[in-house]
């Protein structure tokens, strides 16, 4: 039970900076998700505040301990790791029972404890198994209870459902959800797959190069994205980005009008919109052009305009059909677009009356 | 019956097995002749005019009484005291051993978890080392021995021994220690592990094949060493092989060829049932050397 700050926290190896002055405070319970492509440095970050890297720069508090000089084991945190870390030699009982053991927990309570946390991850019938005889859900579910066996001040999780196929991640996942929620222990959780970030997270922290993009809710950060890297960051599909100009609330792109936005930006800059957030329409509309792909998604269809050197993607209902090469025409609302400075990529607020 | 579909073809079947067993017989011919002729005596065994003596016995019946005689084992054993250079041979290897395994595991995987360059440096230069003949550095140990007043003694040939043996130890146990993933431990040091606690419970469990495989190794060198041994001890703390070196004889010194023979044989037999009851983990070690998580 405790909150974690990151104070200013820089990691760097020789000339390569591996994480940039990232500086976040981390409430008691919250679950908290680093996301970002890798090599953005959000593995390292979490392995800075496990203690498995040291810390170039900055200060890392563990509730009111500043635990910079501290090994792993005084820190009082627990991991679970991307290829899960489990001990070959150890039957899943021990596996689960490894820290519990190390940390000198009076032995009578270890069977209690160990059973108590193989019945949360639903192992109870494989506690004599070795993890080679295990499946890779089975594998990752020990590492889980291997992690929540005893009540550490955090949990961090680096990628632990990227190694399991499709189905049976987002049943993990539920369970990951559940868990945090019933032992209401903060948590980090470090992945690359926005979507394992939209559902588990109470806050995002979106990173690239090292560097924090955004950091909120995940309907901030897919409602208001900061930046250009995060709005093609999040979401399936990411947002359009169109390059244009702009001048007198009218954006001008290639094969693409919109009015009615801001009046006091001028010149060029980035528009982008949600493919569900548009519609097609069949004639009028800020867009028309032909249709250069067509997917058909089950719940939904998706049209592909090509439109200079950038694909834009509109969400249609299920039943619409066209053909590639069909003209269309798209409503595109003023209200539904942000703008992004053409140069950094930095979100253009919408004042109020603008 | 169950009948193979796929049989080979006979005369492919033939010509290998005859290859195979010819092979055998080939390897193991010097040996089996020898352990044959350590039950002769050296007129038979050494006979100049034909070598069917040696199978037929016919002097040492006519010596001995039997077609076999133990006399070759009564006169090393007995007579000249084989018996304590086995045991000094115990005491060296066993030391050669404990010690390369200590330093090798220790620093293995010191050198295997580093991030620095120098390991690299460290591992080359081990391998110069490993490659220079043995008895480079005996000759030039042997002077500062005598001056130490060290020469002779066990420890010293010991030392010497772990010297030469360490480098490549380091190597082997470095890459086992590689193919064990660093999440290991990794996750034992986050459960509560202190390094040293994380290398003892959890990353040497899974390092057995790798060390006994090393282990072997680093036995053979110590068992077999001639060039070391023969320099660095005094007559009374001989090892098994300048002992056997010295049954042969000098220019100076009558030897008795047929103590040899026995004392080689008394010498070979433990390495047979060493690698018979390691084979598996030796098998292992040498092909696998991983551990599946």
């Amino acid at each position: 039970m405790a909150e974690i700050r990151l104070k200013n926290v820089s990691k760097r190896w020789h000339n390569f900076v591996g994480v940039d002055n990232f500086d976040l405070d981390i409430a008691d319970r919250e679950f908290l998700v680093l996301l970002g492509p890798s090599g953005c440095g959000k593995t390292t970050t979490m392995r800075m505040i496990a203690g498995l890297d040291d810390i170039s720069e900055g200060e890392i508090w563990l509730g009111d301990r500043m635990v910079n000089n501290l090994e792993p084991k005084d820190r009082d945190i627990s991991m679970v790791f991307q290829s899960y870390g489990l001990y070959p030699n150890m039957t899943v009982y021990e596996n689960i029972r490894f820290p519990l053991r190390v940390r000198k927990v009076p032995k009578e309570l270890h069977h209690e404890k160990v059973m108590q946390a193989a019945r949360m991850v639903e192992l109870v019938d494989f506690l004599e198994r070795r993890p080679a005889a295990l499946s890779g859900g089975q594998r990752q579910r020990v590492a889980l209870g291997r992690a929540i066996v005893r009540q550490p001040a955090a949990f961090l999780m680096d990628e632990p459902l990227s190694n399991l196929d499709a189905k049976l991640r987002v049943s993990t996942r539920a369970q990951i959800k559940n868990l945090q929620h019933t032992l209401k222990v903060t948590t980090i959780y470090v992945t690359h797959d926005q979507i394992e970030a939209m559902t588990l997270a109470d806050r995002v922290v979106v990173m690239n190069k090292g560097v924090i993009q955004q950091v909120g809710t995940p309907t901030d950060i897919y409602d208001n994205p900061a930046n250009t890297f995060v709005a093609s960051f999040i979401g399936s599909p990411a947002m359009n980005l169109v390059s244009g100009d702009i001048e007198n609330g009218t954006f001008r792109g290639p094969g693409i009008t919109i009015g009615g936005l801001q009046i006091n930006v001028k010149g060029p800059v980035t528009l982008g919109f949600r493919a569900e957030d548009a519609s097609l329409v069949f004639e009028g509309g800020e867009l028309g052009a032909e249709i250069y792909s067509m997917e058909l998604l089950g719940e939904a269809t998706m049209a592909s305009f090509r439109m200079g050197d950038q694909l834009v993607s509109i969400k249609s209902g299920k039943e619409y059909r066209a053909e590639i090469g069909d003209v269309v025409h798209a409503a595109i609302p003023a209200s539904i677009c942000h703008l992004f400075d053409a140069r950094t990529g930095v979100r253009i607020a919408r004042t109020p009356g603008n | 019956m169950i009948v193979n579909k796929r049989r080979r073809p006979l005369p492919l079947t033939v010509l290998s097995t005859t290859f195979v067993l010819l092979w055998v017989l080939m390897a193991a011919f010097p040996f089996i002749w020898t352990v044959w002729g350590s039950f002769k005596v050296e007129q038979d065994f050494f006979s100049r005019d034909s070598w069917w003596f040696a199978i037929e016995g016919s002097r040492t019946i006519a010596q001995t009484g039997s077609a076999f005689t133990g006399d070759g084992y009564y006169g090393a054993w007995v007579l000249r005291d084989f018996f304590s250079s086995v045991v000094n041979t115990v005491i060296v290897t066993l030391s050669v051993v404990v010690v390369s395994l200590t330093f090798g595991t220790l620093g293995g995987y010191a050198l295997a978890r580093s991030g620095y360059r120098y390991t690299f440096w460290l591992l080359m230069l081990a391998l110069v080392f490993r490659a220079m003949p043995h008895i480079t550095l005996v000759s030039g140990y042997l002077l500062p021995f005598f001056e130490m007043n060290i020469w002779g003694h066990l420890p010293t040939a010991i030392i010497v021994l772990v010297a030469i043996n360490q480098p490549f130890t380091l190597w082997m146990l470095h890459s086992f220690f590689l193919s064990i993933p660093k999440d290991l431990d990794e996750s034992a040091m986050v459960d509560g592990c202190s390094r040293f606690q994380a290398f003892r419970l959890v990353v040497i469990p899974v390092m057995w094949p790798g060390v006994i495989t090393t282990g072997l190794f680093s036995f053979l060198l110590a068992y077999n060493d001639f060039a070391v041994t023969a320099m660095l001890l005094s007559q009374p703390n001989q090892t098994m092989v300048p002992k056997i070196a010295s049954f042969l004889g000098t220019i100076q010194q009558e030897g008795n060829v047929m103590f040899a023979v026995a004392a080689v044989v008394s010498a070979t037999a433990p390495l047979f049932v060493l690698v018979m009851f390691f084979q598996r983990q030796i098998v292992s070690g040498l092909t696998a050397g991983a551990v599946k998580g």
